[in-house]
C-alpha cells in the first residue's frame, strides 16, 4: 500500500490531525454535558444523568489519549503508533456515540448525523479499509441496539414519549444511516486519496530534486577543489621555474654590467652555470608537459593489448645494464610467474619502470645491488624495485611521489633532477588503474612497490582502434634533458 | 691587513653565490657557505659584518632557522642579515606560522639585481 510506504510523509500530518481531534472532543464533551442538562427541560428525562456520565467517560479517555500522545511525543512518533492511536480513539468515540444514541432516543436520536461526522474525520485520518470495517461495525452495533430495544432487553428512551415507538421510520433510518456511513467513507476517501497521491508525487519530486541538488553541490565542491589544486600546482610550478630563472638573470646581469669579464675564467664559469640552470629549466618544462599529457590522456601513445610485464622489465634491465655497470651496481631480476596486462601504454610503462630502476641505480652506493622483483598474481602484477642506497628521510617519505619534492640527501647525491620524475611515474601507474608506494629507511635503501591490475580497461582503450602487441617493446634509454628522479 | 668589511653569503645555489660574490667583491671581502650548518660555522670563523642568507636550502625554511640561531646568540645577534627568497611569502612556511618576527633586517625576493643588493648592503654596513 502506497500509504504505508510513504508513511513518513503522513506522520506529521496525522500527528496534527490527532491533536485537532483531541481538541474537538472537548467540544463533544461540552455538548454532551449541555445536552444532559437541557434534555430533561424539553421532556427528555433519559439524558440525565446518562449523557453526563458519557461525557465524563469521553473526557476521561480524552485525557488518557492526550497523555499517551504527550509521552509518545517525547520519544518521537512513529506513523504506526499514531495510526493505531487514531483507530483506538475512533472506536471509543463510536462506542460512546452508540451509548449516547441509546439514551437520546435510539434510532430516533437527533444525534445520529454525528456518526457521519466521525466517518469523515476517520477516513481522513485512518486507512479507508479500516473505516469501512468501522462503518459496518457501527451499523451492526446500531442494529443490535435497535433489536435489543425492540425485544425489551434494553430500556427504550424515546425523544418524545408522547409519540411512542418509531417503528417503520426507524427501520428506514437504520438503512439510510448505513448507506450514508459507507457513502461518506467512500466520498471522503475519493477526495482525500487524490491529495494523498499528490502528496506522494510531490514527495518523490522533492526527493529527486534534493538528490540532484546534493549531486550538483558535490560536483561544485569538487570543481572548486580541483580549481584550487590547479592554482596551487601552477604556483608551485611557477616558483620552481622562478628560482633558477632568478639565478640566470642575476648571473647574466653581473656579466652584462661588467662586474665580471665574460671572457675571463670566472666569466666562463658563470656562463656555464647559467646554461646549466637553463638546461634544468628545460627539463622541468619538459616534465611538466609530460605530466600534463598523461593527466589529460591526450597526445599519448595508443593503448595496446596483452602487455607482457616480464618482457618489459627484462628489456628495461638490459637497457640499463650499462648505466648500472658504470656505477658498479648489480642489477638482479627476481621474477615469479608471468604477468600479462590486458591493456597498457607500453612507452609510458617503459618510461615509468625505467625511471624507478634508474633512480634505484642512481641512489645506490658503489657496489650496491638493485633487485627488480615481479610477483604475478591472478589479478595483478606486483613489481618491486629494491635498492640498498641512500634511502629517503622519514619527513619526505610520504611526499617523494608528489611534484617537486626532493629530499636533501637526494639533492646532495644527484644535484640535477626536476623533482617531477616520480610524479610522472605515479601518474602513469594510476592511469593504468594501479598504484605506486614507497618504503624506505634513510641510509638503508628504498623499495618502490608498483601494483598493476591485469584487467583494467581505460575508457580511451575502448575507443582505441590500434590493437598492437605491447610485448617486446624496446625501452628508450636516452631522453632529451634526462629525467633522473 | 684587509680593511674591508666582510659579507658572508649563505646559499645552496653555487652559481648564484658566484655571481653575487663577483658584485660584492668590488667593495667587500666575501665568505661563502653552501648550507645552514656550514653557514653557522663560517659565522664564527669569519666574523662577518653582514650576512646574506637564502631562505630555502635543504629545508623549506632553513634560512629562518639559521637567522633565529644567530639572533638568539648574543655574540652574533647584532650582525645585520639580508634574507633572500625564491618563493613568495605565501609559500613561506615560517612566515605563516610566525609573521610577527622575521629575524632579519631586509627581506628580498630573488631575482636580485647586483645594484639593488649592493645598495642594501651599503645601507646596512656602509661602503
Amino acid at each position: 500500500m502506497a500509504e504505508s510506504r510513504f508513511a513518513f510523509i503522513f506522520a506529521p500530518e496525522l500527528r496534527e490531525r490527532l491533536l485537532w481531534f483531541i481538541k474537538l472532543r472537548w467540544l463533544a464533551v461540552a455538548g454532551l454535558v449541555a445536552a444532559s442538562m437541557v434534555g430533561p427541560r424539553i421532556g427528555m428525562q433519559s439524558v440525565w444523568p446518562s449523557l453526563f456520565l458519557v461525557a465524563l467517560f469521553v473526557a476521561g479517555y480524552n485525557l488518557f489519549f492526550l497523555n499517551v500522545f504527550r509521552v509518545a511525543e517525547e520519544h518521537g512518533q512513529p506513523y504506526g503508533n499514531l495510526r493505531s492511536c487514531a483507530i483506538r480513539q475512533m472506536v471509543m468515540d463510536l462506542l460512546s456515540l452508540v451509548v449516547t444514541v441509546h439514551f437520546s432516543g435510539g434510532l430516533q436520536s437527533p444525534l445520529l448525523p454525528v456518526f457521519a461526522f466521525h466517518m469523515a474525520i476517520g477516513t481522513i485520518m485512518i486507512a479507508t479499509r479500516i473505516m469501512y470495517v468501522l462503518a459496518a461495525a457501527t451499523s451492526l452495533g446500531l442494529l443490535g441496539l435497535y433489536m435489543a430495544e425492540g425485544k425489551g432487553l434494553l430500556a427504550v428512551h424515546p425523544v418524545d414519549p408522547t409519540r411512542g415507538m418509531c417503528g417503520r421510520a426507524c427501520d428506514l433510518n437504520l438503512v439510510a444511516l448505513t448507506v450514508a456511513l459507507f457513502g461518506i467513507v467512500y466520498l471522503t476517501d475519493s477526495v482525500t486519496s487524490r491529495f494523498k497521491k499528490r502528496n506522494i508525487e510531490l514527495y518523490r519530486t522533492t526527493g529527486k530534486l534534493q538528490e540532484r541538488t546534493t549531486e550538483l553541490q558535490c560536483l561544485l565542491d569538487e570543481i572548486a577543489e580541483l580549481e584550487q589544486r590547479k592554482s596551487h600546482y601552477m604556483r608551485i610550478s611557477a616558483h620552481q621555474l622562478r628560482s633558477p630563472l632568478g639565478t640566470v638573470q642575476t648571473t647574466l646581469s653581473v656579466l652584462a654590467k661588467g662586474y665580471v669579464d665574460p671572457a675571463s675564467e670566472r666569466g666562463r664559469r658563470l656562463l656555464a652555470g647559467a646554461i646549466e640552470r637553463v638546461d634544468g629549466l628545460l627539463a622541468i618544462v619538459n616534465d611538466l608537459l609530460e605530466l600534463a599529457k598523461i593527466r589529460e590522456g591526450r597526445g599519448r601513445a595508443p593503448w595496446s593489448q596483452s602487455i607482457n610485464v616480464n618482457q618489459l622489465l627484462a628489456d628495461i634491465m638490459d637497457a640499463l645494464e650499462p648505466l648500472a655497470a658504470q656505477q658498479s651496481v648489480e642489477l638482479v631480476p627476481d621474477f615469479e610467474g608471468v604477468s600479462i596486462l590486458e591493456w597498457g601504454i607500453p612507452p609510458d610503462l617503459v618510461n615509468a619502470f625505467e625511471n624507478l630502476v634508474q633512480n634505484a641505480i642512481k641512489y645506490s652506493h658503489q657496489g650496491g645491488v638493485v633487485t627488480v622483483r615481479l610477483r604475478a598474481t591472478e589479478t595483478s602484477a606486483r613489481v618491486q624495485v629494491v635498492d640498498r642506497g641512500i634511502g629517503i628521510p622519514e619527513a619526505f617519505r610520504d611526499q617523494v611521489l608528489l611534484e617537486f619534492v626532493r629530499a636533501p640527501n637526494a639533492k646532495r647525491h644527484a644535484p640535477e633532477g626536476t623533482g617531477l620524475g616520480l610524479a610522472i611515474v605515479r601518474e602513469v601507474f594510476e592511469a593504468h588503474g594501479g598504484s605506486v608506494n614507497v618504503e624506505s629507511e634513510e641510509g638503508a635503501g628504498s623499495t618502490f612497490t608498483v601494483e598493476l591490475p591485469l584487467h583494467f580497461t581505460p575508457p580511451e582503450a575502448r575507443k582505441s582502434l590500434q590493437l598492437g602487441n605491447g610485448s617486446g617493446y624496446r625501452p628508450q634509454t636516452e631522453r632529451a634533458g634526462g629525467r633522473p628522479e | 691587513m684587509d680593511e674591508r668589511k666582510t659579507v658572508l653569503l649563505i646559499d645552496d645555489d653555487e652559481v648564484f653565490v658566484d655571481a653575487v660574490s663577483a658584485v660584492l667583491e668590488t667593495r667587500y671581502r666575501i665568505s661563502t657557505a653552501g648550507n645552514g650548518t656550514e653557514g653557522l660555522a663560517r659565522v664564527h670563523e669569519a666574523a662577518p659584518d653582514l650576512i646574506v642568507l637564502d631562505v630555502m636550502m635543504d629545508h623549506l625554511s632553513e634560512g629562518f632557522d639559521v637567522a633565529r640561531t644567530l639572533r638568539t646568540d648574543p655574540a652574533t645577534a647584532a650582525i645585520p642579515i639580508i634574507m633572500l627568497t625564491g618563493v613568495d611569502q605565501v609559500y613561506n612556511v615560517r612566515m605563516e606560522v610566525d609573521e610577527s618576527w622575521v629575524p632579519c633586517d631586509r627581506y628580498l625576493e630573488k631575482p636580485v639585481s647586483p645594484e639593488e643588493l649592493l645598495a642594501h648592503v651599503a645601507e646596512l654596513i656602509g661602503k
